[in-house]
């Protein structure tokens, strides 16, 4: 594990790998994420899948390798419902993310910092609400059960296989699907 | 040259995407997602507003890796979009005509936009890029928050740009 400015430092290059990355694969550009949306452009779609077939088995077989552990922070189900709709609600309007915002400031898409302060700002509105919200939907149900792992990966109750293969099935009918557009 | 200059394929993307997740996860042993270097800026803008109208000293901004991820991201979509000639300055989000009715859009949308994308991540508990890393993970609350959001995003597109198509 890196510490100090050695973990700076390996942060800021993979940030920039991660800008580079996001420009690349057009996950910056508000239009190709409303045409996402919308269901007419299948590019990010299929961006989306590949990274989750191929991450779920990446990150299965690091993790057996013993090379990375998990890392995640406890899920709650009604958090978690609740906080997607209302990003789902959100993302429709202005079709960023925290990590797209920036991209997009970078690629002089000025109209995006609208869309920061709007998440600025929330971020305090959620300090405010703080107690209220501990005292209320956190307290609905009791948190998710931790991922669990398989003793190995052809396993057919191992949950990381049938993500590959649902993946991989999806974005082979999305290839069949949006096979007319063209692909650079 | 045509790798700095033209689009990546979709394989290669989501090849990358889920790399960087998992270095991120070797390097760094902890939460891939970004919320913790967010919430940092938020705090500096707040007290930098505060500083201001004291008229006291400005602090220098915050320098985490999380915040230096984020201050990475800005550099290389900047270079990104300057290699493949897609960097412009834009102030409008659609080419709309009529300059109050385009302000007000991207002002109204962006803002409301932004602050329910986040409001929402902070319910959940992690940023995007957490949540996405949580789902490779195969931990079940980003699974729960992503299958909503994006169900909820198209519905809500679809629903609005029918809405916009109605009334032209």
């Amino acid at each position: 594990m890196l510490e100090g400015n050695y973990r700076l430092a390996a942060a800021i290059f993979l940030g920039i790998f991660c800008g580079f990355l996001l420009v690349k694969s057009d996950l910056a550009w508000r239009k190709t994420c409303l045409n996402m949306f919308l269901l007419k452009d299948g590019r990010l779609i299929k961006t989306l899948l590949f990274s989750l077939g191929s991450g779920v088995a990446l990150i299965y077989y690091l993790q057996y390798a013993e090379i990375i552990t998990l890392h995640v922070r406890p899920g709650f189900f009604w958090p978690s419902l609740i906080g997607g709709i209302i990003s789902g609600v959100g993302l429709a309007l202005c079709c960023r993310v925290p990590i797209t915002v920036i991209a997009a400031l970078g690629a002089g898409r000025l109209y995006a910092l609208w869309t920061l302060a709007g998440m600025l700002l929330a971020i305090s509105f959620v300090d405010l609400i703080s107690g209220p919200l501990s005292s209320s939907i956190y307290k609905w149900s009791t948190p998710l059960d931790a991922p669990q792992k398989a003793d190995y990966f052809l396993n057919p109750a191992n949950p990381a296989l049938w993500v590959i293969g649902v993946s991989f099935i999806s974005l082979l009918f999305i290839q069949f699907v949006f096979s007319g557009e063209p692909e650079e | 040259m045509r790798i700095l200059t033209g689009k990546w394929s979709f394989y290669i993307n989501g090849a990358f995407l889920s790399g960087m997740i998992a270095l991120c996860l070797y390097l760094f042993q902890d939460t891939v997602g970004m919320n913790d270097g967010m919430i940092m800026i938020s705090e500096y803008a707040g007290k930098t507003v505060e500083q201001t109208t004291e008229h006291k000293e400005i602090d220098l901004p915050p320098l985490d890796w999380q915040t230096g991820f984020l201050g990475g991201i800005f550099i290389g979509a900047l270079a990104a979009a300057l290699m493949s000639g897609n960097w412009k300055i834009r102030f409008f989000q659609e080419k709309e005509s009529g300059i109050i009715s385009r302000s007000l859009k991207t002002v109204l949308f962006g803002f409301s936009g932004g602050f329910l994308v986040m409001l929402g991540l902070q319910l959940a508990g992690d940023s995007f890029l957490g949540q996405w890393s949580g789902a490779l993970q195969l931990s079940g609350g980003p699974w729960i928050f992503l299958v909503s959001c994006f169900a909820v995003a198209c519905g809500v597109a679809i629903l609005l740009e029918q809405r916009n198509a109605g009334g032209e």
